[in-house]
C-alpha cells in the first residue's frame, strides 16, 4: 500500500497545487469569488453529477465503467415529468421513478454479472437506449409546471446556505468515504478491482457486488436528477447529455486507475473542486461552456496519459538500477 | 535409426543463467544434430525451459554461446531465432482464432506480397498440411481446434518458415493417446525430412518410444547424455532424482486422528475421475504427479470453486456440497493457490489486508467497519509466528520478497483457521531457508490435529513431509503409498504410467 | 447436409445472411402494412442515410476489428463538414477534389491525434476518444462562433451529389454519396481481405499477446487503423455537408452512436477479431430501414430512434456472446479435428459425430 499511497499522495498533492493556483488567478479576477455564495452557486450548478461521480468511484475502482449513467438521469427527470404531466401526484412519481431506477440498474448489473458482457458494451447500449426511453416519453417538449414546494426544495437553501442537493451531497459523502474506506464492501471493491480471481478464490461474491455496485449507481443517478428537475423546475429530453465526459473526467483525474483496483474518494474530491474552479475561472473571462467542455475532455486524457508516462519512466529506472546492481530480470 | 555423425546443426557451449538465487543452468552443454529427435529429461525445476527460454531469445544466458552451423549466433527475441530457423512449439500454442488455419501458418511471413494470393495460401498450406499427413480444413477459423490441431498448424508454420530446430515442449501433456500417436507421426515425418527436434517430455514411455538420443538435466546441471539404445527407463529415473533425500525436514510421525475428509468416485467431465481418498487429522496426504496431471484441479474442487461434477465428499462426517469457495470456508477447508501472483494474493494490498480478506466478517464492528486494529494484530501476530520480513504489516505485499509474500498467503489461509488445508506447491520459488520455515510449519499445523493436503511437484520434498502419497496421471488416481513404501523411484514411475502402485484403499 | 453447411459457411457468414433475411423480411412486412412503401422516396431516404452512416461504419469497423473504439467520430464528421462547408462558402471556386481532400485530411490529422494516444500513449481508447469527442465538438463551436453554414451559400456541384441521380435501377434512382459509399465499402472488403495489413488488424483484435509475440508492428497498425477511421469520418462529413447543406455546430452529434451501433449489430465482434464491412453496411441498412419503416408505420416519432439503437445494439452483443459462440464451438468440435489423410473424410466425420455424442 505503502508505494501506492506515495504515487498517489504525489497525484493528490499535484492537483491540490493546481487547485490553489486556479483559485489564485480566479480570486484576482473577481473579488467576491471565494464568497460563500459563489462558492454555494458553483458547488450546485454541478451538483448532481458530482453525486454521480462518487458512485462512480466505486464502479471504476471494481474495474468496471458506466457509460450510461448520464442517460438514466435523463430518463429518470423524463420519467417523473412524464408521470407529473399524466396527473400522477409527486410523490407516488418520485418513488416511482427512483423503483425505475433501481430497475435500470439491475438490468445493467444482469448483462454484465449474470451474462458476463463487458460493461463498456452494456452501458454503451444503456447510453443510447435509456436516453432513447427519456425522449419518447417527453419527446421535445420541455415540461414544468411542477408544484411549488418541489422548485422550492431544489431552489432554497434548506440548511444554512446549503439547499437539499447539497445536504444529500455531504451525507453520500461521508457514507461514501465510510463505505469504501473502512466497510468490508469497500474492502472487496478494491480486491476485485485489482485482482478478481483472487477476490473469487477468497470467498468474495464477486457477481453479487457488482450487481449491487450497478444497481446503486443507477439508483444514485436517478436521485440525482429528481434532484436536478427541482433545481431546473423544468425538464427537456436533452437533459444531462453529455454529462458522462464529466463524471468519468472526475473520478480518473482525482487518481482512480481507469484499470481498477486504486484511487482514493480525497483525490476525487480534490478533481471535483479542480473542475468546478476551473470551469468557473473559465466563465469569469468568459470562455464558453463548449470550450470549457473541450479543456475537460483534455484533462480527461492526461490524466491517464500522465501517470503512464510516470509508470513508464519508472519502469525505465527500475531496469537500469537492476542492471547496475548486475541483477537479472526473471521470476 | 538416423543418427549421424556429421556435424550439429546446433551446439550449445557451457551455458549458464542464474535468477536471483537460484542457478537454473550451470555449464550446460548439448549437440542437436539433424534428423534427430534429442529428448531432454529432468524434473520440474531442473533447468528445462530455462534453456528452452534461451534458445528462443526469452532470455540471454550469463555465460556461454549458441553455435548454428559452426557460427556463434546472438538470439536477442523470438523473431531472431525464427530467423535463424529455431522454432518452439508449447503446450498451450500461440493462434489466431478468428484467422483460417492457412492464415495462422502464413501470418508471420514477411514477403507475403503486396496482396494476398489466397487460393496460393490455401494450396500451400494444405501441401504442408498432408506433407505432414494431416488432415485440416485449411480455410476453416482456428478457433476451437482441439490443442493438438492447434500444435499440428504451429508445426506447419515453423515448417512453412523453413525450421530447422524444432523445440516441442510438453507437447503432449494435455492430449489424448490417440492425438500423441499422431504428434509421434508428425514428428517422425519431420525427422525423415531432416529437422532436429529437442523433444521435452514427462512421460518415459513416450521417450522412449520416439527419441534417438536421451539428456537427463538435473539441478541445472546435465547428468548424462547418451543414445537411446545405451539408456533404461529405470538408470534415467535414477539420473533425474539423484537428490539426496536428507536436505528436507521430514515431518515427525504424528498421531493421525479421526478421518476428516473422504472422497468417492470424485470426477469433473474432461478433467479428472474416479479420485477416491481420505484424509485423516495430523495427517499430511501428499498428491505426486506430473505435469498435465490434474493434482490442481482436484485441489480446486475440493475449495469449491471449479466443483467437481461427479462423486461424493464427506467432510467431518458428513456429506457436503462444496460449490463456492465461501462454502467451502465455512465448514473449515482452505486451499492455498500455486499462483500467488495471480491468485492467491493482492499485490498492491497490505500484509494485514491480505491476512483478513477470506475472514474479513470477524474483523467488523457492530456498525460493519472494519476494526482495523484487530486486523492489524491478527496480522502482527503471524508476522511474528511465521517470522515474515517487513517492516510492518501496513507494508503492500508487493515489495515482499517470493518466500515472505508466500508465508504471507498461508497467514491468510491460516487465519481462517481452517480443518483441512491444501497447499498447492507451497514451496515454489523460494529459497531455502524459506522452504524449511514452511517445511516446520506443515509440521506443527499437522500436529495440531489438521489435515494437509500437499500438492508438489518437488519430489523429495513430498516423500519428506508425507504420511502417504497420492499419485495422479493425467486426471486418474494411480495408487496411494504409503510412508514406508514410497520411494522417488516407485513415485516416478507410477507418475510416467510405467506400473501402478500398490493401491491402498480404505 | 449438416457436413456441408458447416464446410462451407462460417458462424459469422450464417449471422450475415440471417441479417439479409430479416431486412428482407422486415421490407416484406412493412409493404403489406404501409402503401406506397415501395417507392424510390422511401429508398432514397434510406439509402442517403446509411451511405453516410455507413461510410463512418467502415472506418469504425478497422479500429474496433483491433478491439479498439473510435467514439470522436461524430464530432469529426461535424467538424469537417463544417470546416469544409465554411470554405466552399466563402469561396465557390474551390474545386470538387480539393474540397474532397480538405475533408479527408482533416479527418485523417485528428484520427491521428487518437490513434497516437491509443497506440504510443497506451491510453485506453474508450478514455482518449471520449475525450476527443468532446475537444473536436468544443473547437468546432469555438471555430463557427456560433453561425451556421446554409445551403444556398454553397455551389451547385456539392448539393446535386445527393439529388441528382447517378443511374436508375427501375423506379430507384442511385445517388452519386450511395455509389461513393458503395465502393467505399467494396474498397475497404477487399482492404480486410486481401492485404497484410487488414489480416493484421484481424490477428491483433483475436490475439494480442500472440501478435507482439509473432513481431507484427501493433502500434503502428493500430495507429493507422485510426487515421483511416478519421479520414473516413472526414469524407463522411464532405457527404454529410452535402446532403443536408444546413451545417451547425451540433451536426452529426451523436453519431457515433449509430455508426458503432451499425457495425455492432453488423456482426462486427466488439471485443475485436472478427466482423466484415459488408456485415457493418448490412447492420447500418437494418437499423434505418427499421427505423424509417416504423416511424412511418405507427406514426411513432423518431424519438423511438435512440431506444431501439440501444435494444438493437444489446441483443445484437448479446446474441453474439450466447449464441454465435455456440454455434462457433458447434462448427469446431464437430468439423475441424485434426485427422490422418488417409481415411476418407466423410467415414471421419461420422466417427467424430459418434464420439461427440
Amino acid at each position: 500500500m505503502m508505494r501506492n499511497l506515495e504515487r498517489l499522495k504525489s497525484w493528490e498533492g499535484l492537483l491540490l497545487a493546481i487547485l490553489v493556483v486556479v483559485v489564485v488567478i480566479n480570486v484576482v479576477q473577481s473579488p467576491v469569488y471565494l464568497s460563500v455564495e459563489n462558492q454555494v452557486n458553483l458547488f450546485q450548478l454541478f451538483i448532481e453529477r458530482i453525486i454521480v461521480a462518487l458512485a462512480m468511484t466505486f464502479i471504476i475502482i471494481n474495474g468496471e465503467i458506466d457509460l450510461s449513467v448520464a442517460s438514466v438521469m435523463g430518463l429518470a427527470s423524463c420519467l417523473l415529468a412524464f408521470l407529473h404531466e399524466q396527473g400522477v401526484p409527486l410523490p407516488t412519481a418520485i418513488l416511482v421513478t427512483l423503483a425505475v431506477g433501481v430497475i435500470v440498474g439491475a438490468f445493467n448489473g444482469f448483462w454484465i454479472s449474470v451474462v458476463g458482457l463487458p460493461s463498456l458494451a452494456v452501458t454503451l447500449a444503456g447510453l443510447i437506449g435509456y436516453r432513447g426511453v427519456a425522449r419518447i416519453l417527453v419527446e421535445d417538449r420541455s415540461i414544468g409546471n411542477f408544484p411549488e414546494w418541489f422548485n422550492r426544495l431544489g431552489q432554497q437553501p434548506l440548511l444554512g446556505p446549503l439547499p437539499l442537493a447539497s445536504i444529500i451531497f455531504f451525507v453520500l459523502l461521508v457514507a461514501a468515504v465510510i463505505v469504501l474506506q473502512y466497510s468490508a464492501f469497500g474492502r472487496y471493491v478494491f480486491v476485485i478491482g485489482n485482482n478478481r480471481e483472487v477476490a473469487r478464490y477468497s470467498g468474495v461474491k464477486v457477481r453479487q457486488m457488482k450487481m449491487t455496485l450497478f444497481i446503486a449507481s443507477s439508483t444514485i443517478a436517478t436521485l440525482a436528477w429528481l434532484l436536478l428537475a427541482a433545481r431546473l423546475g423544468a425538464v427537456r429530453g436533452s437533459t444531462a447529455e453529455g454529462f458522462e465526459l464529466d463524471i468519468i473526467t472526475m473520478v480518473l483525474l482525482g487518481g482512480v486507475s481507469i484499470f481498477g483496483g486504486t484511487g482514493t474518494l480525497t483525490g476525487v474530491g480534490l478533481s471535483i473542486l479542480l473542475i468546478l474552479n476551473l470551469r468557473n475561472g473559465m466563465s469569469l473571462v468568459n470562455i464558453t461552456s463548449n470550450t470549457q467542455t473541450g479543456v475537460i475532455g483534455v484533462l480527461l486524457i492526461l490524466s491517464v496519459l500522465l501517470p503512464n508516462w510516470g509508470q513508464a519512466v519508472r519502469n525505465l529506472r527500475n531496469r537500469r538500477r537492476r542492471v547496475g546492481q548486475g541483477q537479472t530480470a526473471g521470476e | 535409426m538416423t543418427t549421424n555423425s556429421n556435424k550439429p546443426v546446433l551446439e550449445i557451449r557451457g551455458i549458464a543463467k542464474r535468477f536471483d538465487t537460484t542457478q537454473a543452468l550451470d555449464d550446460v552443454s548439448l549437440d542437436i544434430f539433424s534428423g534427430e529427435i534429442h529428448a531432454l529429461l529432468g524434473e520440474n525445476g531442473a533447468g528445462k525451459s530455462t534453456l528452452i527460454k534461451i534458445m528462443t531469445g526469452v532470455h540471454q544466458p550469463d555465460r556461454g554461446e549458441i553455435v548454428l552451423d559452426g557460427r556463434p549466433i546472438r538470439i536477442g527475441n523470438a523473431v531472431e531465432a525464427q530467423a535463424h530457423g529455431i522454432a518452439a512449439i508449447y503446450q498451450e500454442p500461440m493462434i489466431f482464432p478468428d484467422l483460417t488455419v492457412a492464415e495462422n501458418i502464413f501470418i508471420s511471413h514477411r514477403d507475403q506480397g503486396a496482396i494476398l494470393g489466397w487460393s496460393k495460401m490455401y494450396h500451400d498450406a494444405a501441401a504442408i498440411l498432408s506433407k505432414l499427413d494431416v488432415h485440416l480444413d485449411v480455410r476453416q477459423p482456428a478457433r476451437g481446434l482441439t490443442l493438438a490441431a492447434q500444435q499440428a498448424v504451429e508445426i506447419a508454420k515453423a515448417i512453412s518458415l523453413k525450421v530447422r530446430v524444432l523445440i516441442m515442449d510438453e507437447p503432449t501433456a494435455s492430449l489424448s493417446a490417440h492425438e500423441v500417436t499422431q504428434l509421434f507421426k508428425l514428428a517422425a515425418t519431420l525427422r525423415e525430412q531432416g529437422v532436429a527436434i529437442l523433444f521435452i517430455s514427462h512421460r518415459m514411455e513416450e521417450v522412449f518410444e520416439i527419441a534417438d538420443r536421451v539428456t537427463v538435466l538435473r539441478d541445472g546441471k546435465k547428468i548424462s547424455s547418451a543414445p537411446r539404445a545405451e539408456v533404461t527407463p529405470e538408470s534415467a529415473i535414477r539420473d533425474m532424482v539423484g537428490r539426496k533425500v536428507e536436505e528436507f525436514f521430514a515431518k515427525s510421525q504424528a498421531q493421525r486422528g479421526d478421518r476428516l475428509l473422504s472422497t468417492r468416485g470424485l470426477g469433473k467431465a474432461g478433467v479428472f475421475s474416479d479420485i477416491s481418498f481420505d484424509v485423516y487429522r495430523g495427517e499430511v496426504l501428499g498428491f505426486a504427479g506430473l505435469v498435465g496431471s490434474r493434482r490442481t484441479d482436484v485441489g480446486l474442487a475440493l475449495f469449491g470453486v471449479e466443483p467437481a461434477d461427479a462423486g461424493e465428499i464427506t467432510f467431518d462426517g458428513k456429506p457436503v456440497k462444496l460449490h463456492s469457495a465461501d462454502r467451502a470456508l465455512q465448514i473449515g477447508i482452505a486451499y492455498a493457490t500455486e499462483d500467488r501472483r495471480a491468485l492467491g494474493l493482492a499485490m498492491p494490498m497490505s500484509i494485514a489486508a491480505n491476512i483478513s480478506l477470506p475472514m474479513l466478517r470477524e474483523y467488523l464492528s457492530r456498525l460493519g467497519l472494519i476494526k482495523r486494529a484487530a486486523e492489524e494484530s491478527a496480522a502482527e501476530r503471524f508476522r511474528e509466528r511465521l517470522a515474515i520480513r517487513a517492516p510492518s504489516v501496513r507494508v503492500e505485499v508487493a515489495r515482499l520478497s517470493g518466500g515472505n509474500q508466500q508465508k504471507v498467503m498461508l497467514s491468510k489461509w491460516l487465519n481462517a483457521r481452517p480443518q483441512l488445508l491444501v497447499l498447492d506447491e507451497p514451496t515454489r520459488g523460494i529459497d531455502v531457508s524459506a522452504k524449511a520455515e514452511v517445511h516446520h510449519m506443515i509440521n506443527d499445523l499437522a500436529a495440531q490435529g489438521l489435515g494437509i493436503i500437499l500438492i508438489s511437484s518437488d519430489l523429495p520434498e513430498l516423500l519428506a513431509m508425507s504420511d502417504r502419497i497420492l499419485v495422479m496421471r493425467e486426471g486418474r488416481q494411480m495408487g496411494i503409498f504409503t510412508r514406508e513404501e514410497a520411494t522417488q523411484e516407485k513415485v516416478l514411475t507410477a507418475a510416467m504410467g510405467q506400473n501402478r502402485g500398490t493401491g491402498e484403499m480404505q | 447436409m449438416m457436413d456441408a453447411i458447416k464446410r462451407y459457411l462460417r458462424p459469422e457468414q450464417i449471422r450475415e445472411l440471417s441479417l439479409v433475411f430479416l431486412i428482407i423480411v422486415t421490407l416484406i412486412f412493412f409493404g403489406t402494412q404501409i402503401e406506397g412503401y415501395y417507392s424510390g422516396r422511401t429508398f432514397n431516404r434510406i439509402t442517403t442515410t446509411v451511405a453516410i452512416i455507413a461510410v463512418v461504419a467502415v472506418g469504425e469497423t478497422l479500429v474496433i476489428l483491433t478491439r479498439n473504439y473510435d467514439l470522436s467520430v461524430g464530432s469529426i464528421v461535424g467538424f469537417t463538414a463544417y470546416f469544409v462547408g465554411t470554405q466552399l462558402a466563402n469561396n465557390n471556386g474551390i474545386s470538387p477534389l480539393a474540397a474532397v481532400l480538405m475533408a479527408i485530411g482533416l479527418g485523417a490529422v485528428m484520427g491521428l491525434i487518437n490513434g497516437v494516444l491509443v497506440a504510443y500513449g497506451r491510453v485506453p481508447s474508450i478514455i482518449v476518444t471520449l475525450g476527443t469527442l468532446a475537444i473536436y465538438r468544443a473547437l468546432l463551436v469555438n471555430y463557427s462562433g456560433a453561425k451556421t453554414v446554409t445551403t444556398d451559400s454553397l455551389p451547385q456541384w456539392l448539393l446535386d451529389l445527393a439529388r441528382v441521380n447517378l443511374f436508375s435501377v427501375g423506379a430507384f434512382d442511385i445517388r452519386p454519396m450511395v455509389a461513393l459509399a458503395l465502393l467505399i465499402v467494396v474498397i475497404f472488403q477487399l482492404v480486410i481481405t486481401y492485404l497484410p495489413f487488414g489480416r493484421r488488424l484481424y490477428a491483433i483484435g483475436s490475439n494480442p499477446e500472440a501478435a507482439r509475440v509473432a513481431g507484427f508492428p501493433t502500434q503502428r497498425i493500430v495507429m493507422t487503423a485510426y487515421v483511416l477511421c478519421g479520414s473516413l469520418s472526414g469524407l463522411a462529413g464532405f457527404m454529410f455537408l452535402a446532403r443536408f447543406g444546413n451545417i451547425t455546430v451540433v451536426a452529426a452529434q451523436g453519431m457515433e452512436l449509430s455508426a458503432i451501433a451499425a457495425v455492432v449489430v453488423g456482426g462486427v465482434n466488439v471485443f475485436g477479431g472478427s466482423g466484415t464491412m459488408i456485415g457493418a453496411l448490412l447492420g447500418a441498412l437494418m437499423i434505418n430501414t427499421l427505423e424509417q419503416s416504423l416511424i412511418r408505420w405507427l406514426q411513432i416519432s423518431e424519438f423511438w430512434r435512440d431506444a431501439l439503437l440501444g435494444l438493437l445494439i444489446l441483443v445484437a452483443v448479446a446474441t453474439d456472446a450466447v449464441i454465435i459462440n455456440r454455434l462457433r464451438n458447434l462448427w469446431a468440435r464437430s468439423g475441424l479435428q485434426a485427422r490422418p489423410a488417409t481415411e476418407t473424410p466423410g467415414v471421419q466425420a461420422q466417427e467424430e459425430a459418434g464420439h461427440d455424442a
